[in-house]
């Protein structure tokens, strides 16, 4: 840590704010454009695959009605169903339920002829939505924070553990080079910001399934997520499911929510020093609470959940001694 | 000179009120204005929920809170008081309404008496914006959803946790004081187990 960024602290945001303007980490632009690439070009080979059009059947149960959807084999989304159920309909489904038991991201095209239902955040029971919610929410929380320190600073995320709402915060490890950092409120304020800014973007999360060799070549300047990959392909029938927003590209089980919109109230409320045996810079622990835009609450209510979020989470601490992959994701989602 | 402060001589409402009044289309002059306020608000007292086009509820919703505010503050036996209540409620049987039903509901209020919320618009159709205006704890089903009783819903589950955590951290709290007064305690309990020996 150079005297500089002791004197302005680690934030881009926060050393503008003060005045002192550093130009834009080039090295992670660089990084998004050359995965952006990788992944650009997988998707347009996957589209071009699928060959001549085939039809599917799509038996849609719900609300307003149950119908039924002629659609395109390898091309269709549950996202396109729902525009065709209307406005509200598209607009708050989170996720896709085929079958009545696969969760599938709303962005990821239909193989087969199946029953499709639509789930939201006030059904009966929504623990698979909020589930959904807050694995989205630490994946949205890594693309946030991979961007929001300075160019001197070295980060190289780690994972997020299979999300647990009762948990009380969604989080993401994250080694960084900072000795003993301990994050001032302003400096947990502007990654709030930066997060709030990502989600008023209405960037839609794209879903892709890869070979094991195209997802190493995507993550080749991440350790941890290169160590990560071959055990959770081992687990995936030698495929990796990649997550896109904006230009950020992670590994995930997966599925996702279709837009960032969903997120409301949201708030980066702790960074905590992780105690673990990973080799290099420190661990720490980024968590956060929000809240989907659909639920509305007063303020006082939002900040006990604020409060609770600031104790350290009790989700699982990556270290070299387990095996390396946690909700990236595979092994986790295995045992429940 | 100094003038009267307003909030001195009136109640201060609950709502926000607007610092200008709306002229509607009024061939017949301002009165007609009040007719059409004063035909608002007795359906408002009558029904309790009314559906209507928007400035329309908006602003007669100020009228039926200055009045409900001024019957709670006055009671019955106020002679001008009872002069609104005649001059507002075109159905004068709603007088008694008014003295006897809402105003014991609305007493311990600390807010609103009224909630105004935006309805959808038929469409296609006229382009009005819809509203729907209604007394409080008035006895039909709520038109808001229901995000309280179903413990499943995210915030739900976030506040519990939350609860949890305030709990063990009080119940820790606790404990350390007893802790802190054992040394002081031991000779009481002490004693007391020696008395109820005692009394065998």
């Amino acid at each position: 840590m150079n005297s500089l960024s002791r004197t302005w602290g680690p934030l881009k945001s926060l050393s503008r704010s003060a005045g002192y303007i550093i130009k834009r980490n080039v090295s992670s632009t660089e990084e998004y454009q050359r995965q952006g690439e990788i992944f650009a070009y997988e998707q347009k080979k996957q589209t071009e695959s699928v060959g001549r059009i085939e039809k599917i059947e799509v038996r849609y149960e719900g609300q307003p009605e149950n119908c039924i959807f002629t659609m395109n084999k390898n091309i269709s989304t549950p996202y396109d169903c729902a525009k065709h159920l209307g406005d509200k309909f598209r607009d708050r489904s989170a996720v896709a339920l085929l079958d009545g038991k696969t969760l599938w991201h709303m962005h990821k095209p239909l193989p087969n002829s199946c029953t499709l239902e639509l789930l939201h955040y006030h059904i009966q029971n929504p623990s698979a939505v909020n589930k959904v919610f807050w694995r989205t929410c630490s994946f949205l929380l890594g693309a946030v924070a991979s961007d929001a320190f300075k160019t001197n600073i070295g980060l190289h995320l780690h994972s997020f553990p299979s999300p647990s709402v009762k948990s009380g915060s969604f989080i993401y490890d994250i080694q960084l080079d900072l000795e003993n950092w301990q994050p001032t409120k302003p400096e947990l304020k502007v990654l709030s910001l930066e997060f709030i800014k990502l989600c008023q973007k209405e960037l839609p999360i794209e879903c892709l399934d890869v070979d094991k060799d195209m997802a190493l070549e995507i993550f080749k300047n991440n350790p941890h997520k290169t160590e990560q990959i071959p055990d959770i392909a081992a687990h995936n029938g030698e495929k990796v499911t990649l997550f896109k927003v904006g230009p950020h590209i992670d590994i995930s089980r997966g599925p996702m929510l279709p837009n960032t919109n969903h997120v409301g109230r949201v708030t980066v409320t702790n960074i905590l020093k992780l105690d673990t045996d990973i080799k290099g810079a420190p661990v720490y622990r980024f968590q956060g609470v929000a809240l989907p835009k659909f639920i509305t609450l007063n303020h006082f209510a939002y900040g006990l959940i604020e409060e609770r979020g600031r104790i350290l989470n009790s989700g699982r601490i990556p270290g070299d001694y387990d095996s390396l992959n946690e909700d990236n994701s595979f092994l986790a989602h295995a045992s429940q | 000179m100094n003038q009267a402060e307003v909030s001195k001589l009136v109640s201060q409402l609950r709502i926000k009120a607007p610092t200008r009044l709306r002229k509607f289309r009024n061939p017949k002059g301002p009165e007609e204005r009040l007719n059409k306020m004063r035909k608002t608000v007795t359906a408002l007292v009558k029904h309790e929920r009314i559906e209507l086009n928007f400035p329309r509820a908006h602003e007669a919703r100020m009228y039926a809170e200055r009045l409900i505010s001024d019957a709670i503050r006055y009671g019955d036996c106020h002679k001008s008081t009872m002069e609104m209540a005649d001059y507002w409620l075109v159905e004068k049987q709603l007088v008694h309404k008014l003295f006897k039903v809402l105003a014991p509901r609305y007493e311990h209020y600390n807010i609103a008496c009224t909630r105004l919320l935006t309805a959808p618009r038929p469409y296609p159709g006229p382009e009005d914006k819809k509203a729907i205006l209604e007394l409080r704890g008035n006895p039909y089903p709520s038109l808001l959803p229901d995000t309280t009783s179903n413990k499943n819903l995210i915030h739900n589950i976030l506040l519990d946790e939350a609860k949890k955590a305030y709990r063990t951290r009080k119940y820790a709290e606790i404990a350390a004081k007893i802790v802190a007064a054992e040394p002081n305690l031991e000779k009481p309990v002490v004693a007391a187990n020696s008395d109820q020996k005692a009394g065998e």
